[in-house]
C-alpha cells in the first residue's frame, strides 16, 4: 500500500531496443535486430601468444557466466514469444580475443595498478549477425577484460538457448574517467574477505576500477602491518576479525586480476583512537567524554601529531603499510581533525610550545612527513578535502583530493589546482537515510535523505567547473560508511545503486550520443544488470516491482 | 493458573558483569535475576513432563536444545566474557530443565492453540532457574505458553569456549504478553519471496515471540497464490509459473508458522489492488492497466474488481471461500484500501450495473463487502479490513470485523468509535519500506512516507496513545509492514530485522518497562547478534565498538 502524493508528469517512455542491456553504456555502440544464439560448442579463442594467467582466468570466467547466468530477458513473457526466432537463429561458434598488433603482452593486474590516466581500458567488440566469428580487440589485457565483461551482458537465456536479439553489434568503448570507485569502511564493522571479494566481483561487472579501502578507524584496527602487529592484535574487534598480510595480498591480487586497484586508507591524525590500545602515549583525548567535544562520533582519539614520537611512529607505519599493497596510491585520510582534542591535550600543547609551532604549522609538518614517507615508498598520497580546504598545508598538486562534504566543494578544490575524486555525501553516500545510529536518538541520519539510484545518476561531474578544470576530475566513487552495515546488508545497500556512479564515470557526463543522461533510458538496463547480479549471487535489491522491471514504461 | 505479574522487580546485577548480561527480548513482564554464573551440564536435558505431548511441543523442545548448544553467542561485552573464564569453569552445572503443563484436558498442540481466536490464547509461563545446580522449571497452562518460555530460556545462555553459561542465576520469570496480536505484514505480490524466505522470517518472528503473520499475498502486480478451483488466476496472474504458492506450500507454511506460535492471516486485497485477477478473468476487472495510472490507482498498474457486477461478487466470494478453507486460523483479510472511485466512474460495465440495480457506488461496495465477509463467516473466519472500509465508505461491517490502521497513527480513535477492534499498523511508525526514495523510474523524489523508520522510532511507538480508556481493550496489537516495491529476498532480512523486534517488545512487554531506547539498545544488540548466529541477516545497528559498550554511543555520552 502506498500513497504517491506528488502529481506526476507522465512520460511516454522511449522503449529502447530490448537487448540494450549493457551497463555501463559503451562509448559507441551500434546494434541490429537479428537474433543470434551461441552455438552449443561456442568457444572463446584467446589469440594471444603466452597469455598472462589472469587473462586466461578472465576468459574462463566469461565462459562460465555465459553458461550459468541463465538470465531471461526482462520483458513480459521473458522472451518466450520469440522462441521460434531463437530456435531458428544463426549460431555464433567463436569469439576471437586478440591484442592489437605490436601491443606488449602484459597482465591485467599490472595494468590495473598503473598510475591513473595511464591505464588503457579501451576495446573494440564486433558480433556479426551471420554467425561468423565475433572479435574482441584491445591494446591491453585490461582492455580485453572490459570487452569480455561487455560480451557477457549481450546474452540472455530462453530454455537451453543463449541468445541476443540485436545482432550485428559493434562497440568501440573506452572510459570517460580513469577513477570509478567504491569505498568500504571495514572499521566500524568488520567484513570478511569473502564479502570483499564478492564486492570486487560486482564492481568488475560494471567496470569499476578502484576499491578505496577505509580499513581502520577509531573503533577498530583490523589491518596487520608488518612491524606494527600490535595495532591489530590489540585494536581489532577479535582475533578473527583481522586482515592478515596474506589476506591483503589475496584481496589486492583478486582485485587487480579484475581490473581493480585497491587504495588503502589509514585515516590520520583523526579517526585513530584505537591505536591507544597498543600505543597510549601517542594519542590525545582517548575516549574522552562527552565525545562530541572531541570527535565527530564516538570514540574520540587522535594521534599527537605535534609529538616527535608520534610523528616517527606515523612515518614508519605508513611506510610499512605502503609496502604491502601494489597500488601507486595510498590515502592518509585527514578528515574531521578535531582541534579541541589538541587544545585540551597537555602533551600536544607542550610540544607546540617547545617547537614554537601553531596547530596548523604542526599539522602541516605532520602531513608533509607522512606524505614524504609514502613518496619514498613510491606512493602518491590521497587525502580528504579538509586537508586542502580547511588547513594551511602545503601539498604537491599531484595529491589526489577526495571531495566528500558537499558536491559544491569540488570547485574550491579544483580552484587550488588539485586532482579530485567526486565522493560527495549529498549524492554518493550509501549509508544516508537509515536514521541516526546513536542509541538514544530518534532523529534522522546527518546526511538524510537516502540517496536513490536516480539521485546518484543525476550527478554532473563537471558542475561548477571551468573547461580548463575538467582534466582535474579523475572520476568518482560511492561510499559505504559502516556504522549501520556489515556483511548482513553489504550487497543490498551497495547494489545496484553503485552501478549508477559506475556508468557516470565510465560513460561520461553525457550519453554517448551527446544528450544528457536520463533515468528513463537507464532504468531497463539497470534492472538487467541488477537481475544479472542476483543470478550471480550478489544480493542487489529490487528497484521496483517485477511487474515494472519487465515493463518499466508502465511505472513512470 | 493465574499469574500475578503486575509486581515488577528489575534485576540489580551485581558483580563484574554489566546490566547487559540480562538480555531477554522482549523483556518479560516480571523478571528477577541474580549474579551467579551457572553452566549447562554436558548432559543437560530438557525433560518434558507432559503426557501425550503433542508433536510440535516435542519439536519445540528439540529446537531449544539445538539453539542452546549451537547459537555460539558470546556475551556482548568488550572481551566477550573471556575474563570470566575461570569463574565459568568452576560454576555450578544445571542438569535439567523440567517442562510442565498445568493440564487442561485435552492437551492441545501449539498449532491448535495458535489457531484459536486471539483472546482465547494463553501465552503466559513461569520460568525459574536456580543458581545452585538444582533443576530449572518451566510451567505454563498451554503448550503455546511453554513455547514462549522455551524461547526465553534459550536467550539466557552464552558461549565461552566449550562452556554454555548464564551470568545471571538465579532467574525467576513470570511472563505474558501485553497484546495478543504482535505481527509482521509481508507483501509477496510486488516482488516474490520463496517459501524458504518466509520460513526464515517465521523463525525470526518466533525468536521475539511474535504471534501474527499478515500475508498480503496478492496485488495488482501479481497473484502468486493457487486458488483451488480457480488455478488460472495464479497461472496467468503470477510473475512466473515457478513463482506461485501452491496449496501444498500454504499447508506447509501455515503448519510451520503455527508450530512456532504464529497465526497466518492471509489477505486478498479487494476490490482495489486486484488487477492481476484480470489476466485470467478480464470480465471481473475494471480499468485494467489504464493510463495514466495516476487517474485510476495509487500505483501502477490499475485494476479493480467490478463490485457492481453480481457475477464478480459471486466469483470473489467463491475465491475467498476456496482460500479461507485452506487457512487454519480464525482470521482472513479482504483488504479494502485505496479503492479508486474514478476507475469505476470510467468503467462502462460498472456504470451500467449500477444503473440497472439502481444502486450508488457506496451501496454496491456495501453489497460486495457483505458478500465476501459472509463467505468468510461461513468458513468460520473473522474478517479483517484496512481502515478505509470503516472510515471512508458507507459499508456496514460486522461488528467483529478487525480493522487495520495504516494511513496514520491518528486514525485509530475514529475506528474505535465505530466499535471495531483494531490492529495498529501506522505508516508513520511501522512501515519498514519508507525512506528508500521514490521507486517510480523517473522520479528523484523521496518515498511517500519519508523518513526511514529507525528502530528508535519503532520503539517509541505507543499503541494506546490517544486511545480513550473505554476502547483500550479493543486494541489487539500492531504490526510492522513491508510493502515490497523495493524489496525481495535480497534485502528481506536486512530491512525487517532487527527493527521489527523493536515492535515485538512494545507489544509484549509492560508499558512501564518500555520506550527507553538507551537501556533497550544493549538487549536489542544481543538479540540481533543472536539472529545473525542463526542465519538471519539482521543489520548492524551500530559499530561493533558500540554494541559491546552499552551507553557509550548515546548522544551526549
Amino acid at each position: 500500500m502506498v500513497r504517491i502524493s506528488s502529481s506526476l508528469v507522465l512520460v511516454v517512455a522511449l522503449v529502447s531496443a530490448p537487448c540494450r542491456a549493457v551497463w555501463p553504456n559503451p562509448k559507441a555502440m551500434t546494434t541490429g535486430s537479428t537474433f543470434l544464439q551461441l552455438s552449443p560448442s561456442f568457444t572463446i579463442n584467446l589469440a594471444v601468444t603466452s597469455p598472462p594467467s589472469d587473462l586466461t582466468a578472465a576468459v574462463a570466467r566469461t565462459k562460465g557466466f555465459l553458461a550459468t547466468d541463465k538470465l531471461e530477458r526482462l520483458v513480459p513473457g521473458r522472451g518466450s514469444a520469440d522462441s521460434a526466432k531463437i530456435t531458428a537463429a544463426k549460431q555464433l561458434a567463436r569469439l576471437t580475443v586478440s591484442l592489437a598488433s605490436g601491443s606488449a603482452v602484459t597482465s591485467i593486474s599490472s595494468e590495473a595498478v598503473k598510475a591513473l590516466g595511464s591505464r588503457v581500458e579501451a576495446y573494440n567488440l564486433t558480433v556479426p549477425a551471420d554467425g561468423s566469428d565475433a572479435t574482441l580487440k584491445a591494446q591491453t589485457s585490461l582492455g580485453l577484460l572490459r570487452g569480455l565483461t561487455t560480451f557477457e551482458q549481450l546474452w540472455h537465456t530462453l530454455g537451453n538457448a543463449t541468445y541476443t536479439t540485436s545482432a550485428p553489434i559493434a562497440i568501440q568503448d573506452a572510459p570517460a574517467f580513469p577513477y570509478r570507485g567504491f569505498m568500504l569502511d571495514t572499521a566500524r564493522n568488520f567484513f570478511p574477505v569473502a564479502d570483499i571479494k564478492r564486492t570486487l566481483d560486482a564492481m568488475s561487472w560494471v567496470k569499476m576500477n578502484v576499491l578505496h579501502w577505509h580499513v581502520v578507524d577509531s573503533q577498530s584496527f583490523p589491518l596487520v602491518i608488518p612491524g606494527f602487529e600490535e595495532l591489530s592484535t590489540q585494536g581489532a574487534y577479535s582475533p578473527t576479525k583481522i586482515y592478515s598480510v596474506a589476506d591483503v595480498q589475496d584481496i589486492t591480487s583478486y582485485a587487480a586480476a579484475r581490473g581493480i586497484d585497491v587504495i588503502v586508507e589509514i585515516d590520520s591524525p583523526g579517526h585513530m583512537s584505537v591505536i591507544s590500545k597498543s600505543h597510549p602515549t601517542l594519542m590525545a583525548c582517548v575516549e574522552a567524554t562527552p565525545w562530541s567535544n572531541f570527535a565527530a562520533e564516538p570514540p574520540a582519539g587522535q594521534l599527537r601529531m605535534a609529538s616527535d614520537d608520534a610523528i616517527s611512529f606515523a612515518n614508519a607505519m605508513f611506510k610499512a603499510a605502503a609496502s604491502i599493497v601494489p597500488s601507486k596510491y595510498f590515502s592518509t585520510g585527514g578528515d574531521e581533525v578535531n582541534s579541541n582534542c589538541y587544545t585540551q591535550d597537555t602533551v600536544t600543547q607542550a610540544a607546540l610550545k617547545s617547537k614554537n609551532l601553531t596547530f596548523e604549522q604542526a599539522l602541516s609538518n605532520f602531513v608533509s612527513g607522512t606524505h614524504k614517507s609514502l613518496a619514498t615508498a613510491g606512493k602518491t598520497p590521497v587525502v580528504w578535502e579538509e586537508m586542502v580546504l580547511d588547513h594551511t598545508i602545503t601539498l604537491p598538486n599531484t595529491t589526489v583530493v577526495l571531495v566528500w562534504q558537499s558536491s559544491t566543494n569540488a570547485a574550491a578544490v579544483a580552484k587550488k589546482g588539485f586532482q579530485l575524486v567526486h565522493a560527495p555525501s549529498d549524492f554518493f553516500y550509501l549509508d544516508c537515510g537509515a536514521g541516526e545510529w546513536l542509541g538514544n536518538d530518534i532523529g534522522n541520519s546527518w546526511c538524510d535523505p537516502f540517496k536513490t539510484w536516480q539521485k546518484m545518476y543525476s550527478f554532473q561531474p563537471f558542475q561548477n567547473l571551468t573547461t580548463a578544470q575538467h582534466s582535474l576530475v579523475l572520476g568518482g566513487q560511492n561510499l559505504l560508511w559502516a556504522e549501520q552495515s556489515d556483511a548482513s546488508n553489504l550487497d543490498s545497500i551497495a547494489w545496484p545503486r553503485s552501478a549508477a556512479s559506475a556508468e557516470i564515470f565510465w560513460t561520461g557526463a553525457n550519453q554517448p550520443n551527446g544528450v544528457p543522461r536520463n533515468s528513463t533510458e537507464a532504468l531497463p538496463r539497470l534492472h538487467d544488470i541488477r537481475f544479472r547480479m542476483v543470478q550471480r549471487g550478489v544480493k542487489a535489491i529490487a528497484l521496483q516491482p517485477e511487474y515494472c522491471a519487465l515493463q518499466p514504461s508502465k511505472c513512470t | 493458573m493465574i499469574f500475578t505479574s503486575t509486581h515488577i522487580a528489575l534485576a540489580v546485577v551485581a558483580g563484574s558483569f554489566p546490566v547487559s548480561a540480562v538480555s531477554l527480548w522482549p523483556v518479560p513482564a516480571s523478571l528477577t535475576t541474580g549474579s551467579t554464573i551457572l553452566r549447562l551440564a554436558p548432559d543437560f536435558t530438557i525433560a518434558l513432563s507432559v503426557s501425550n505431548a503433542p508433536r510440535d511441543l516435542v519439536d519445540a523442545v528439540i529446537r531449544t536444545e539445538s539453539h542452546i548448544w549451537n547459537d555460539k553467542h558470546r556475551l556482548m561485552v568488550v572481551d566477550r566474557g573471556a575474563s570470566h573464564s575461570a569463574a565459568i569453569a568452576k560454576a555450578p552445572l544445571l542438569p535439567q530443565l523440567n517442562v510442565q503443563l498445568v493440564v487442561r484436558q485435552p492437551v492441545l498442540s501449539i498449532a491448535e492453540e495458535t489457531s484459536k481466536e486471539m483472546e482465547k490464547r494463553s501465552e503466559e509461563y513461569t520460568l525459574t532457574v536456580p543458581a545452585d545446580g538444582r533443576a530449572a522449571l518451566l510451567v505454563a497452562n498451554s503448550t503455546l505458553g511453554l513455547l514462549r518460555g522455551l524461547t526465553t530460556f534459550e536467550q539466557l545462555w552464552y558461549t565461552l569456549g566449550p562452556d554454555i553459561y548464564t551470568p545471571s542465576a538465579p532467574v525467576t520469570i513470570h511472563d505474558k504478553p501485553a497484546f495478543p496480536y504482535r505481527g509482521f505484514m509481508l507483501d509477496t505480490a510486488r516482488n516474490f519471496y520463496s517459501v524458504e524466505d518466509l520460513k526464515r522470517t517465521f523463525d525470526a518472528m518466533s525468536m521475539v515471540k511474535m504471534s501474527a503473520f499478515h500475508w498480503h499475498v496478492a496485488d495488482s502486480q501479481s497473484f502468486p497464490v493457487e486458488v483451488e478451483g480457480y488455478p488460472e488466476i495464479a497461472q496467468k496472474g503470477a510473475y512466473d509459473q515457478e513463482l506461485i504458492y501452491t496449496v501444498t506450500d500454504i499447508k506447509d507454511l501455515t503448519a510451520y508458522a503455527a508450530e512456532r506460535g504464529i497465526d497466518i492471516i492471509m489477505e486478498i486485497d479487494t476490490p482495489g489492488h486486484s488487477g492481476a485477477i484480470g489476466k485470467a478473468y478480464p470480465e471481473h476487472v475494471a480499468c485494467p492497466e489504464s493510463r495514466p495510472w495516476g487517474g485510476y490507482a495509487a500505483e501502477p498498474p490499475s485494476g479493480q474488481l467490478r463490485i457492481a457486477s453480481p457475477d464478480t461478487v459471486d466469483f470473489t466470494s467463491k475465491m475467498f471461500t476456496a482460500l479461507a478453507s485452506k487457512m487454519p486460523g480464525k482470521y482472513f483479510s479482504t483488504g479494502g484500501d485505496e479503492v479508486n472511485i474514478n476507475c469505476y466512474n470510467q468503467d462502462e460495465a460498472t456504470q451500467q450495473q449500477l444503473k440497472a440495480t439502481n444502486k450508488t457506488l457506496d451501496e454496491a461496495l456495501n453489497t460486495f463487502v457483505q458478500a465476501t465477509h459472509t463467505a468468510l463467516a461461513r468458513q468460520g473466519k473473522i474478517p479483517v479490513v484496512w481502515e478505509e472500509m470503516a472510515l471512508s465508505y458507507k459499508v456496514n461491517l460486522f461488528y467483529q470485523t478487525i480493522v487495520m490502521i495504516w494511513i496514520s497513527s491518528q486514525s485509530a480513535a475514529s475506528v474505535l468509535e465505530k466499535g471495531h477492534r483494531i490492529v495498529q499498523a501506522p505508516s508513520d511508525y511501522l512501515y519498514l519500506d519508507c525512506g528508500a526514495g521514490m521507486w517510480l523510474g523517473t522520479s528523484i523524489g523521496g518515498s511517500w512516507c519519508d523518513p526511514f523508520k529507525s528502530w528508535q522510532r519503532v520503539y517509541d511507538y505507543k499503541p494506546l496513545a490517544g486511545i480513550p480508556e473505554k476502547h483500550k481493550s479493543k486494541v489487539l496489537g500492531g504490526q510492522t509492514c513491508l510493502w515490497s516495491e523495493q524489496s525481495d529476498p535480497a534485502n528481506l532480512d536486512s530491512i525487517v530485522w532487527p527493527r521489527t523486534a523493536a515492535l515485538a517488545e512494545v507489544l509484549w512487554s509492560p508499558e512501564n518497562l518500555l520506550h527507553n531506547s538507551s537501556s533497550a539498545l544493549a538487549r536489542l544488540h544481543d538479540i540481533r547478534y543472536r539472529m545473525v548466529q542463526r542465519g538471519i541477516r539482521a543489520i548492524a545497528l551500530q559499530p561493533h565498538w558500540c554494541a559491546v559498550r552499552p551507553g557509550l554511543c548515546d548522544a551526549g555520552a
